[in-house]
């Protein structure tokens, strides 16, 4: 006649619910701060992809300054490109004015991470250029 | 007659103080004297012995003292036996007799076990059970010139035994199955809920595994943020780039005045303007502080040159 006392089955019962309470109360701490800590995650993620696919897409940089460079308005300048892995440095012994404000529109007006510029007067409608963009 | 061996079997005299010692290891039948239980033989117009027991508290109101009873009932031909006692009462006396609940085995009455006997048998030295009309009784042994000694061991049990209710005078039993019930069903909700909030608690952690894959972050939040920084860095100074330019070739030169430099690197942009005297740039300066741009100025024969750290 070993009978369990009605009220240890209770207290067994309160203690289950409080530790399922205690559980809840873990686990819902825990969504708040994943939650917390996956919005970080996706605001850095899309602020991380929006900038690396401006200034670290090497495919669109290149055939960007491709199509610039091969304007016809461009040809006179002879521009001297270097295509590196990382970089890409352009640079004209001389250039005249309308040559250098399409090639400065284009640049300036575009998203590019320049890394050096150089432009040096040579006469009224001349200039030398020198230019370094990274990604 | 074979009897169990691990079995002891005990009659449960309340009148007697005699303590009852139980070999280790073996568990009791006991047998109820008539005095600690009320029994009546009635006729009902039900057929069930499960009827009979939803009736008993009402059967037995009137002639029961105060107190919290359980009940039994069993059909003996057309009539049935039932049966009225204190599970405190004969728990309280069982232990005062030195038998803890473990050891016992199973409780009976007197009456489901005498039913049968055709003689007086005396219980102890003042009382005697002696059957009468189908009921068991008790009487003073003074009333009976012969009578038999009592001997449980060729006795052989019933199957009418009960189970004490250790815990009845604390709740009652029904309350407490609806408390169990209800705690349980909260217990339930509880746990669904926790069942809940993990799987939730998974989707935000695969959404981020997923984050992680789709913009092809880098494994550490940490390196992530050092990518985030190094961009962000490049955007302002880039920003920064565009707009000192604008200011330098928005500038209003006199006709005589050019630009003849623009240079930028590690960061620093210079600008050399030709034909500017010391002491007469202050047109520059002055645009220079109105858009609040930190510069350096130096002079070499007529050209000035600025510098804007970016």
């Amino acid at each position: 006649m070993n009978q369990i006392n009605p009220l240890q089955i209770g207290g067994l019962l309160v203690v289950v619910i409080l530790f399922l309470f205690f559980k809840i109360s873990g686990v819902q701490s825990e969504i708040l701060e994943a939650d917390k800590h996956f919005k970080k995650i996706e605001k850095l993620a899309l602020d991380v992809s929006a900038l690396k696919n401006v200034y670290a897409d090497k495919k669109r940089i290149q055939k960007s300054l491709q199509k610039i460079f091969s304007n016809r308005k461009l040809q006179s300048a002879n521009l001297k490109i270097e295509n590196k892995n990382k970089k890409i440095k352009v640079s004209s012994e001389s250039m005249d004015s309308i040559a250098l404000n399409y090639l400065m529109g284009k640049i300036l007006n575009d998203s590019y991470n320049i890394t050096t510029l150089k432009i040096k007067q040579l006469s009224k409608e001349k200039a030398s250029f020198e230019m370094e963009i990274k990604w | 007659m074979k009897f169990s061996s691990n079995k002891q079997r005990v009659f449960l005299n309340p009148f007697s103080d005699e303590i009852i010692t139980i070999e280790k290891g073996k568990k009791i039948d006991i047998v109820l004297s008539p005095s600690m239980y009320w029994v009546k033989k009635i006729s009902l117009p039900v057929k069930s012995v499960r009827e009979v027991k939803k009736l008993l508290p009402s059967i037995f109101e009137e002639s029961l003292p105060k107190g919290h009873y359980s009940y039994y009932a069993y059909k003996s031909e057309d009539e049935f036996i039932v049966f009225a006692y204190e599970d405190k009462k004969i728990l309280e006396i069982i232990h005062g007799k030195g038998i803890v609940s473990s050891q016992i085995s199973s409780i009976y009455f007197a009456q489901t076990e005498f039913d049968k006997i055709e003689t007086v048998i005396g219980i102890d030295e003042i009382n005697a059970i002696y059957l009468k009309d189908k009921l068991l009784l008790l009487a003073p042994c003074s009333w009976f010139n012969t009578m038999e000694k009592l001997s449980l061991d060729s006795l052989k049990l019933s199957k009418h035994k009960i189970s004490l209710q250790q815990y009845g005078h604390i709740i009652d039993p029904k309350s407490l199955y609806k408390i169990g019930v209800l705690l349980s069903f909260f217990a339930l909700i509880l746990g669904s809920e926790l069942f809940i909030a993990k799987s939730k608690l998974e989707t935000i952690e695969a959404k981020k595994e997923e984050i992680f894959s789709k913009y092809k972050l880098q494994s550490s939040t940490l390196q992530n943020e050092a990518a985030l920084k190094k961009y962000t860095k490049i955007y302002t100074t880039q920003i920064k780039l565009r707009k000192y330019l604008s200011f330098f070739l928005k500038l209003h030169l006199k006709k005589n005045q050019n630009i003849v430099l623009v240079d930028y690197k590690n960061r620093v942009l210079s600008v050399t303007v030709s034909n500017i005297k010391e002491g007469k740039e202050g047109s520059i300066v002055s645009m220079l502080k109105r858009e609040k741009i930190e510069y350096k100025i130096s002079f070499h024969s007529d050209t000035v040159k600025v510098e804007i750290k970016l």
